[in-house]
């Protein structure tokens, strides 16, 4: 029991080390692509929550490919999800070539950051 | 014979006699009538679809569309889909056959959470009434796939009513996955190993999986939908930053797996009734089963090649198209497999046996004409032409509804504790199949000749097929009619079933037709593996 | 284990097979919860890539303070949950009352903070998504979509974290009435599981929300 106890004290006190990494790394001057990585505290956050509190490895086995499989699937919407706007080209058309009225420019603008 | 004591003494009623009160019905946590309450839903909704694709079918006899508005003939077969869809594919096989037969299967007296069933059905029918509404109210135009930025900007329909209704189904349909998966994990009666179970419940498993993981994502899907369409938030609003194809990613990778969802289970059900009318073993009975372990899983992986001509990335329809073509081998090797259990074997041509006679080959066109619009540059051509109508018609009517079919004529001796006719039986199945390629067929032509989908009118070129087409519908429509006229008929007049009409191996078949409340009297054991059929050339006794 | 007095139901073989079975159940229904909120946040990365800018100009009007302070308070709930979890396998049912009030009062207080003080000062500063949109220029779109990301999913997460008090005032009820022992606890350990699985979502949304768009 007491030790029970112990190790739910030590990993609240874990988790607040976790959360003030996580804090500093907020105001770290990493670039704007970089910043994601701020997320990895975040995960170890979530893994001690899960394996400690809600003591993920003990109970049936099953739990534990609930879990995988959660995760898993989780990765594939984010990641094969991502892929497409991170693989994005604009393909540009030269205007000059399509017979019709006469054509601003050459090629179409490229959108500013939207309004 | 297997040692198993499953005695069921005559004194114990029926679980259709124990209680006869409306109340007992609509409160009630056995999982078998819960079924039933789920047949009359499906069979209800099956016909208002029906009814949509009957209309639809009449607009399209002249080029200039019979149904003079076209934003009708866009309510028509949005209703179609959305009521096709969510509220008889993706359920039908699960709730009516599953709910029934899995505990059964099993050998476990009901399902893990039967309070929890009883909710789904009751969300499936609160999201039912929404759509009713949604429909009476004056329905929607945006296809059942809801594109934005037509369904949040700019579509006069009853957006937010009907993706509610959905909504809500997905509910529904996350209950019975859970209560599924949980139930299999947990409830096998002793001695019933994962390798000694009936491809069928492998096939739920993996259809719970999918159930159970997808439909979260629709769930937040539709719900940023509704917001964007009544806040104008701009997450799928490219003059506000957002990204139209994100609702399409998001949407598909749902409603990707979904097709398989509603596949799946008739797999199963194939793979049930093949081996009992060849009174065969199933051959490749691990092939079989982690078959649809691998469709369920490469399933989550293919939902871009809906998106091949909507603006995506190039690389990732690369990467889409080759992982759709991976997809489509398991589907082959059950194929094969179905074809290895026939082999040999002695072949009885009864009505669930003709249905999947009939199963067996409109899903190998489908499935194989699935692999031509997976093929990027061929896509381009046939994406959104009736090529892909005729493709997933040839899977999910020709396939699919073939399978519920085959599978409700199978059990329905196990059900009501009745024979339907078999003649008509038999005379159902060829009448759907002929109407049904006589409907479908030329749509695989009219694709590949460039006429659109969803259009009200078309070019007087394509009228001869669209003609032949909609009369193939009159005649898949008496097709449809005749089973519920005759099985309705049988649940009066029809023969007393016995426990096992059709000589099956599985612990279903040992308890009475129809069964007590409790399913067993005593837990059965298992010792055998399934399928346990003599073998063609031994001369044995069963 | 002696489970001749502890009921279970029919379809189950013992008491410890139906507590396996909820378990089970439970950790699979937080399955779904994760691609529920996943979709929200493929919708994230889709809104910060194609607007990284004004995104980012969007988390720095979050109000740091007040959001840590929740993550704070989150964090010592679930903490104060499985405490008292501990102290009804160790047979204390008076502690794990106390425990369960204390989680319930600390999930109470991000409520407040959260919908009762935060919302409102966000509200007021113009950043409710919509025509009064405080933020102008070339990075409204993205600022704009922060927000819409920023209240869509506090709104959802503040919704479960609602069924999580009311799941923990269950069990604060049943606790009173004395149904739980170190033989049967089951209904506390499946509400733990829940309540811990809001707190992982709040750990996810907290760094989305107020860190990775304030960059020095």
């Amino acid at each position: 029991m007491t030790a029970r106890l112990r190790e739910l004290s030590l990993t609240l006190l874990l988790l607040f080390v976790l959360l003030a990494i996580e804090f500093g790394m907020a105001f770290l001057p990493l670039a704007r692509s970089l910043r994601p990585l701020i997320l990895i505290p975040a995960a170890l956050m979530v893994c001690v929550v899960g394996s400690v509190f809600m003591e993920a490895r003990q109970g049936p086995v099953i739990v534990r490919l609930f879990i995988v499989a959660g995760l898993l699937w989780l990765a594939i919407l984010l990641g094969l999800g991502s892929l497409d706007p991170l693989t994005r080209r604009d393909y540009y058309l030269d205007w000059t070539m399509i017979p019709g009225p006469a054509k601003p420019s050459a090629t179409p603008p490229v959108p500013a950051e939207v309004r | 014979m297997s040692a198993m004591a499953v005695d069921t003494p005559q004194e114990r009623p029926s679980y259709l006699a124990d209680g006869v009160t409306l109340r007992s019905w609509l409160l009630t946590t056995d999982h078998k009538r819960i079924a039933l309450l789920y047949l009359g839903s499906v069979t209800i909704f099956f016909f208002v679809g029906g009814a949509a694709a009957a209309l639809i079918r009449y607009n399209l006899i002249v080029p200039e569309g019979m149904i003079a508005s076209a934003d009708t003939y866009n309510r028509l077969f949005t209703m179609h889909g959305i009521v096709m869809v969510w509220f008889f594919l993706v359920p039908v096989v699960p709730v009516t056959l599953g709910n029934f037969v899995i505990p059964l299967m099993i050998g476990a007296r009901d399902l893990a959470f039967p309070k929890l069933n009883l909710l789904s059905w009751y969300l499936f029918v609160a999201a039912g009434v929404v759509l009713i509404y949604a429909l009476f109210a004056g329905g929607l135009d945006t296809g059942w796939t809801f594109y934005t930025p037509l369904s949040s900007n700019f579509s006069r329909g009853h957006l937010v009513a009907a993706v509610a209704a959905v909504f809500i189904s997905g509910f529904s349909s996350i209950a019975t996955g859970l209560n599924f998966m949980v139930t299999i994990h947990r409830l096998r009666a002793p001695g019933m190993t994962w390798y000694r179970m009936p491809v069928f419940l492998w096939s739920l498993y993996a259809t719970s999986v999918l159930y159970v993981l997808a439909t979260p994502v629709l769930a937040m899907t539709l719900l940023l939908l509704g917001f964007e369409r009544i806040f104008r938030l701009g997450v799928f609003d490219p003059t506000l930053g957002g990204d139209p194809l994100l609702f399409q990613h998001l949407f598909w990778f749902y409603s990707h797996p979904a097709v398989y969802i509603m596949i799946l289970p008739g797999l199963g059900v194939i793979s049930e009734i093949v081996p009992t009318f060849s009174s065969k073993r199933i051959f490749g009975y691990k092939f079989v089963v982690w078959s649809s372990i691998a469709i369920a899983v490469i399933s989550f992986l293919v939902w871009g090649h809906h998106m091949f001509v909507a603006g995506t990335s190039l690389y990732s329809a690369l990467v889409f198209s080759i992982l759709s073509y991976m997809v489509a081998v398991p589907s082959a090797i059950k194929v094969f497999n179905w074809i290895g259990t026939m082999h040999k074997g002695y072949i009885r041509f009864d009505a669930p046996m003709l249905y999947a006679l009939g199963f067996i080959g409109l899903f190998t066109i489908g499935g194989l004409t699935g692999l031509f619009v997976a093929a990027l540059a061929a896509d381009v051509h046939l994406a959104q032409t009736y090529f892909v109508v005729a493709h997933f018609h040839y899977v999910m009517v020709g396939g699919m509804v073939s399978a519920f079919f085959a599978g409700i004529h199978y059990w329905w001796p196990k059900i009501t504790g009745r024979m339907y006719p078999e003649m008509w039986g038999r005379a159902g199945a060829l009448i759907i199949f002929i109407g049904f390629n006589l409907t479908f067929f030329p749509q695989f032509i009219l694709g590949y000749l460039g006429m659109p989908r969803r259009y009200h009118s078309y070019p007087p070129e394509f009228q001869v097929f669209n003609v032949l087409s909609s009369a193939g519908a009159t005649i898949l429509a008496v097709g449809y009619l005749l089973p519920l006229a005759y099985l309705t008929w049988s649940l009066f007049y029809g023969k007393r079933a016995p426990d096992n009409p059709w000589g099956a191996t599985g612990l279903e078949w040992k308890t009475s037709s129809p069964p007590i409340t409790e399913n067993f009297i005593t837990t059965p054991e298992v010792t055998e593996p399934p399928y346990n059929y003599p073998q063609p050339d031994a001369a044995r006794s069963g | 284990m002696s489970d001749t007095t502890i009921k279970y139901e029919f379809q189950y073989s013992s008491a410890e097979h139906q507590a396996d079975t909820a378990i089970s159940g439970m950790w699979l229904f937080l399955a779904t919860e994760v691609l529920f909120f996943g979709a929200l946040f493929l919708s994230w990365i889709y809104s910060r890539h194609w607007n990284q800018a004004g995104f980012d100009a969007g988390a720095q009007q979050t109000w740091l303070a007040i959001g840590t302070i929740n993550t704070v308070i989150l964090l010592t709930s679930s903490f104060v949950y499985s405490v008292g979890l501990a102290f009804i396998r160790a047979g204390d049912s008076r502690r794990l009352m106390q425990c369960c009030v204390l989680a319930w009062l600390l999930g109470a207080a991000f409520l407040i903070l959260k919908f009762g003080v935060e919302w409102p000062d966000d509200i007021e500063k113009g950043l409710l998504p919509g025509p009064g949109f405080s933020i102008e220029g070339p990075l409204r779109g993205g600022a704009q979509l922060f927000f819409v990301f920023y209240f869509f999913g506090t709104a959802l997460h503040g919704l479960h974290m609602l069924g999580g008090l009311g799941v923990v005032g269950w069990i604060i009820r049943r606790t009173r009435r004395g149904d739980f022992s170190p033989d049967y606890h089951t209904p506390v350990t499946v509400v733990g599981l829940y309540w811990s699985f809001v707190d992982i979502v709040w750990i996810v949304l907290y760094p989305l929300i107020y860190l990775i768009g304030r960059g020095p």
